[in-house]
C-alpha cells in the first residue's frame, strides 16, 4: 500500500513538473518594442496599426509588412510570416508575437481585435430605426 | 407586445420559484417520506418545466414574428433570414443559450425522475437536480432575455414631447408626460459566421451534452446522501454514457464546422470554448472506466464519486470562463462582458455546488468503505484505473491551459495565454499511454490476465501495428519519436479491439459497444497524427490564368463570381494525377464594416483532403501601373480614355529656368470617360531640391478616384510631336471590381488520411449507443430486482 502512494505520488509529482515545465515555455510574454528588443526570446506586443505608413505585401515571399505603435508609443517596422490577417482594416487594436530581428518586428502572427460588430451598439440602433 | 415579454419574464420568474420550491419538497421528502410532500414536489418540478416551455415558446413567438422592440430579438437576428437560421438566433447569445441549457436540463429531469423513482432514488435526486435547474432559471431572472428595446438604449429611443405623425414604430411610455420611444424595424443581423447549417443542429446537441453531465453529479450527491455507495454506481453509468455519448458529438460537430466552414485550418484549435467542452467530457469518460472498476472489486469507492462529481462541476467551471469574460483579450472568441451580476451568480453557482458536493463528500468520508485493495498490477482493473488516471490528467493539463490567462494575472499582473503547443507537448505522452492501456485493458479482460496467454496473444497486435507505424514513417516520413510511438499504440489498440470486438460480437452482440468505441478512438488518433502531423501547408499567390504548382498540385486561379452584393466565389482548378476539379473558396466584403469573412472549400479524396483557405484577393489597384504616353495618342487606363496633348513651359518659368530659380513644366493631359472629359495638368516642379513631380487626381463619374504622377518626360527636341511621357497612375481601390490582373492568395494544405477522423467517430458514437442500451438493460434488471424486493 504504501509503495503505491509513494509510486502514485511521483507519478503525479513528475506529470505536474512537466505541465509547469510546458505551461512556462509555451506562454508567451507581453512587451513593449523596448522590451522585446532587450529579451531574445518571443513575445507579443499589443499596438495599433500606423495607417498613414505604408504596408506593403511581398506576393513571392508572402510576407506582410506594417508600422505598427506600441502602448509606450514607439513605431516599428513589423514583418509579418504570412498574409495580412483577418480584419486588419477594422482592429482597434493587434497583437503581434515574434521577435525583435535587427531593429525589426518578425511576427509569427498578428492577432487582431475587432469592435464586437454584433453587440448591439447604440450607433447600429439609430440606423436600424 | 410588451405584454408578451412581461408574461415571459413573470413566467421565468414562477419557473425558477417552482424549482426552487421542489428542491426544498423533495428534501423534505428524503428526510420524511411522505407520499403528499412527494406529490407536491413533483408537480413543482412539472410546474416549473411547464412554465419554462411557456416561457421558451414565448421567447420563439417574438423572434419569428421580427418583434425588435425586444433587445434581444433585434441584437441577433433581421427579417432577411431563412427559417431555421431565425430559429437558431433563439441561442445565438447569452440569455437564449442560458434558456436552451435550463430547457433541456428540465427536459431531462422528467426522464430522470421516473428513472429514479422506479429505483429508490428520486426524492434525493431530484432535490438536487432541482437545485440545480433553479440556478440555471435564476440566469434567466437576472439577465432578462425579454429586455425592452427603449430600456437598453434610452438615449437613442426615448424622446418626450408631440409624437410625430406617420409612424408605425412607436410605442407610448407614459401618456400623460408625453413620453414616447422609437424602435427599430429591422434587426442588426446574426453573425455571418454563424450563418451555416450547423448553427442550427451543433449548439442544441452541445447544450443537450452539457445538461446531462448534470445527472452523474446530481446521482453522486444523491448516493451521498443516502449512503449509499454500491448501486449508485449502476444506476448513474447508462447516465454518464449518455452524456459522453451527447456532448462528445457536439464536441466533434464543432470540430467539423470549424474546419469545414470557419476556415481555422483544423478541426481542433485548443480555444477556450472547445476546451470548456472537452474538459467534462474526459471527466465523464474517466468515470465510466473507474466505474467498472467498482462494478467488479466493489472498491474504487471515492474516486468514482470524486470523478462523478467533477464532471458537473467542471462544466460550471467552464462556463464561468467563457461566460463571464475573465478571458478577456486572450482568445479568437470576444468574450464579452455580462456584466457584475452574471460573473457573481456564475461563481457562485460554481462555488455552491462544489462545496454541496465534495463537502459532503468529506462529511462522509470516515464512513465509507474503504476498498480491499489486493488486486494485481497485471490486471485488467490496474489498466482501468491508470487510464482513468490518465484521462483526467489530460483534462488537467488543458484545464491549466485554458485558465492560462487566469493564471498568469495572478503571476505577472498580466493576462497571456499559453500557446498550442503547450497542450500537444504535456497530453501526447498521455495519448500514448491511454491508447496502450487500452488496447492492454482489453487484452487482460478477454484472456482472463493469465500471463503465457497474454503474452501470445500480443504477437499478431504487435506485428500490424509495427506494420502501421512503418507505412506512416515511410509514406509520410517523421523522426518524431513520441508521434511515431502514438501511432504505434494506436494502431495496437486499434488491432487489439477490433480483434477481441469481433470475438465478442460472436458470442454476445449487445456487449461489443466497449470495444468498439475504442476502435473508434484509436482510429481517430490515427487521424489526428496524419492530418495534423503530417500536412502540408503552402501560401501561394494565384496569379489569375496562371498555373501555380505545389505540393505535387496544380493550381490555377480561374476567376471569380458574385454570389450576392458582398459574398464572392474564387474558382481554382486544382490538377492532381490526371483528375482535374475546382474548388471555389468563398470571400464576403462586408458592406457595413468592412469587414471579410473567409470560407474555405475543400476537395475530398479518399486518402487525403486538399483544403484551400482564401486569404485576400491582391488586385493590382493599389500598386501604380506604369503606362508610356506618347503625344497625341491614346491609352486606355482602368475606365478612362488618357491622352498626352503637349508640354506647357510658360515665359516667365523659361526665364525662371535661366535665371537659376525654382520653375515648373507641366505636362497637358486629358482624361476621357463616356460623356465627360477634363484636363489635368501632371506637374514637374524644379527647386533646390532637384526635381519633385506633384500628383494629379481626376475623380470619375461614379467617384472613383484616379491618381497621375508624372514620372519622366521625354521631349523631342526635332519633332515636337514625337515627345512623350511616362506616368504612373494608381487606380480606384475598389474591393468588388476585381481586375482582370488580380491575384488570389490562398493557403493550401493536404490532410492526410483525415476521413479517419470522422469514421473514428462514427465507430465511437455507434459503440457508446449499444453501451447504453446494455447499461440501461442492466440497470433495469436492478430495478426490478429491488421493486420485487430482491
Amino acid at each position: 500500500m504504501k509503495a503505491k502512494i509513494v509510486v502514485g505520488a511521483v507519478v503525479v509529482v513528475v506529470g505536474v513538473l512537466l505541465a509547469a515545465m510546458n505551461f512556462m515555455e509555451s506562454n508567451v510574454e507581453y512587451a513593449d518594442f523596448a522590451a522585446a528588443e532587450q529579451s531574445h526570446k518571443k513575445v507579443q506586443v499589443k499596438g495599433e496599426w500606423v495607417k498613414e505608413e505604408p504596408t506593403q505585401f511581398d506576393v513571392q515571399r508572402v510576407k506582410f509588412t506594417f508600422f505598427m505603435k506600441d502602448e509606450s508609443n514607439r513605431v516599428v517596422k513589423v514583418v509579418l510570416d504570412g498574409a495580412k490577417p483577418n480584419n486588419f482594416e477594422i482592429a482597434t487594436s493587434v497583437v503581434a508575437k515574434g521577435k525583435f530581428v535587427g531593429g525589426e518586428f518578425h511576427a509569427s502572427e498578428v492577432l487582431t481585435k475587432c469592435p464586437s460588430k454584433y453587440e448591439g451598439s447604440p450607433e447600429t440602433v439609430k440606423k436600424t430605426l | 407586445m410588451v405584454l408578451m415579454g412581461t408574461l415571459g419574464s413573470i413566467l421565468a420568474t414562477v419557473a425558477f420559484a417552482a424549482a426552487l420550491a421542489a428542491a426544498f419538497l423533495y428534501y423534505h421528502t428524503f428526510l420524511t417520506p411522505a407520499e403528499r410532500m412527494l406529490a407536491a414536489a413533483r408537480i413543482c418540478y412539472q410546474v416549473a418545466t411547464g412554465s419554462l416551455v411557456a416561457v421558451a415558446a414565448i421567447f420563439l413567438y417574438l423572434i419569428l414574428t421580427h418583434q425588435f422592440q425586444y433587445t434581444y430579438v433585434w441584437q441577433y437576428s433581421s427579417t432577411d433570414l431563412s427559417l431555421p437560421l431565425l430559429v437558431s438566433t433563439f441561442y445565438a447569445g447569452q440569455e437564449g443559450s442560458f434558456m436552451l441549457w435550463a430547457l433541456y436540463t428540465s427536459f431531462i429531469g422528467i426522464f430522470l425522475m421516473v428513472y429514479t423513482s422506479r429505483r429508490d432514488y428520486e426524492n434525493a435526486t431530484m432535490s438536487v437536480y432541482s437545485l440545480i435547474l433553479s440556478f440555471l432559471l435564476l440566469m434567466l431572472v437576472v439577465k432578462n432575455p425579454f429586455t425592452m428595446i427603449w430600456d437598453s438604449f434610452p438615449a437613442e429611443l426615448v424622446k418626450s414631447g408631440p409624437i410625430p405623425p406617420g409612424f408605425d414604430n412607436i410605442v407610448i411610455l407614459d401618456a400623460a408626460r408625453s413620453i414616447w420611444a422609437q424602435f427599430p424595424t429591422e434587426g442588426s443581423g446574426l453573425n455571418p459566421l454563424l450563418q451555416n447549417y450547423w448553427m442550427v443542429i451543433h449548439p442544441q446537441i452541445l447544450f443537450s451534452g452539457f445538461s446531462a453531465m448534470a445527472v452523474p453529479y446530481t446521482l453522486a450527491v444523491a448516493a451521498l446522501m443516502k449512503r449509499d455507495y454500491d448501486s449508485w454506481i449502476r444506476i448513474a453509468t447508462p447516465w454518464a454514457v449518455f452524456g459522453s455519448m451527447v456532448l462528445g458529438t457536439g464536441i466533434i460537430m464543432g470540430g467539423y464546422w470549424a474546419y469545414e466552414t470557419l476556415g481555422w485550418g483544423g478541426f481542433w484549435g485548443w480555444d477556450p470554448v472547445e476546451n470548456s467542452s472537452l474538459i467534462p467530457w474526459l471527466l465523464c469518460v474517466a468515470s465510466i472506466h473507474s466505474a467498472l472498476n467498482q462494478r467488479k472489486t466493489g472498491g474504487f469507492v471515492r474516486t468514482n464519486i470524486v470523478f462523478s462529481l467533477l464532471t458537473f462541476v467542471t462544466v460550471l467551471y467552464s462556463t464561468f470562463l467563457t461566460r463571464s469574460g475573465i478571458l478577456g483579450d486572450t482568445s479568437v472568441h470576444s468574450f464579452v462582458d455580462p456584466g457584475m451580476w452574471v460573473y457573481w451568480l456564475l461563481l457562485g453557482c460554481l462555488g455552491l455546488f462544489t462545496l454541496l458536493g465534495f463537502g459532503l463528500l468529506v462529511f462522509r468520508l470516515p464512513e465509507m468503505p474503504t476498498a480491499p485493495a489486493k488486486h494485481s498490477y497485471f490486471s485488467r482493473e490496474f489498466a482501468l484505473f491508470l487510464g482513468a488516471f490518465a484521462l483526467s490528467f489530460v483534462a488537467l493539463f488543458v484545464m491549466i491551459g485554458t485558465s492560462s490567462p487566469i493564471i498568469t494575472t495572478i503571476l505577472n499582473g498580466k493576462a497571456s495565454a499559453v500557446e498550442i503547443s503547450y497542450y500537444v507537448r504535456t497530453n501526447l505522452p498521455l495519448g500514448i499511454i491511454i491508447c496502450l492501456l487500452s488496447g492492454i485493458g482489453q487484452l487482460l479482460w478477454w484472456r482472463r490476465s493469465q500471463a503465457e496467454t497474454f503474452v501470445r496473444s500480443l504477437t499478431l497486435p504487435i506485428t500490424l501495428s509495427l506494420l502501421t507505424t512503418a507505412v506512416v514513417y515511410g509514406v509520410l516520413g517523421s523522426s518524431e519519436v513520441l508521434i511515431l510511438l502514438f501511432t504505434f499504440c494506436a494502431a495496437f489498440s486499434l488491432v487489439v479491439n477490433a480483434k477481441i470486438g469481433s470475438e465478442v460480437f460472436k458470442g454476445n452482440p449487445k456487449f461489443v459497444g466497449g470495444s468498439l468505441a475504442h476502435v473508434g478512438i484509436a482510429v481517430m488518433c490515427l487521424g489526428f497524427v496524419t492530418s495534423s502531423r503530417y500536412d502540408s501547408t503552402a501560401t501561394l499567390a494565384l496569379e489569375r490564368g496562371t498555373p501555380v504548382e505545389s505540393m505535387g498540385y496544380q493550381l490555377t486561379y480561374l476567376g471569380y463570381e458574385e454570389l450576392d452584393s458582398e459574398r464572392y466565389a474564387f474558382n481554382v482548378q486544382v490538377r492532381h494525377g490526371g483528375v482535374s476539379k475546382t474548388v471555389a473558396p468563398v470571400m464576403r466584403f462586408s458592406k457595413k464594416d468592412n469587414s471579410t469573412m473567409r470560407h474555405p472549400d475543400i476537395i475530398n479524396f479518399l486518402s487525403r483532403d486538399f483544403y484551400v483557405a482564401p486569404v485576400s484577393v491582391e488586385s493590382d489597384a493599389d500598386q501604380p501601373v506604369s503606362h508610356t504616353l506618347n503625344r497625341g495618342k491614346s491609352e486606355q487606363i482602368g475606365g478612362v480614355t488618357v491622352t498626352f496633348r503637349d508640354f506647357e513651359f510658360p515665359e516667365s518659368e523659361r526665364a525662371s529656368m535661366s535665371e537659376g530659380k525654382p520653375f515648373f513644366i507641366d505636362a497637358d493631359v486629358r482624361v476621357q470617360e463616356a460623356g465627360r472629359s477634363d484636363q489635368l495638368k501632371l506637374r514637374m516642379k524644379n527647386g533646390p531640391q532637384g526635381a519633385e513631380f506633384l500628383p494629379a487626381t481626376y475623380t470619375s463619374k461614379s467617384g472613383e478616384q484616379y491618381v497621375f504622377v508624372m514620372t519622366q518626360m521625354m521631349p523631342a527636341q526635332t519633332d515636337p510631336s514625337a515627345s512623350a511621357i511616362a506616368i504612373d497612375v494608381v487606380l480606384p481601390h475598389d474591393h468588388s471590381a476585381h481586375k482582370k490582373d488580380d491575384t488570389l492568395i490562398i493557403e493550401a494544405s493536404i490532410k492526410p488520411m483525415i476521413n479517419l477522423v470522422w469514421a473514428g467517430t462514427v465507430t465511437l458514437i455507434v459503440g457508446f449507443l449499444l453501451t447504453i442500451i446494455r447499461r440501461i438493460g442492466e440497470a433495469s434488471r436492478d430495478g426490478a430486482r429491488l421493486e420485487s424486493g430482491d
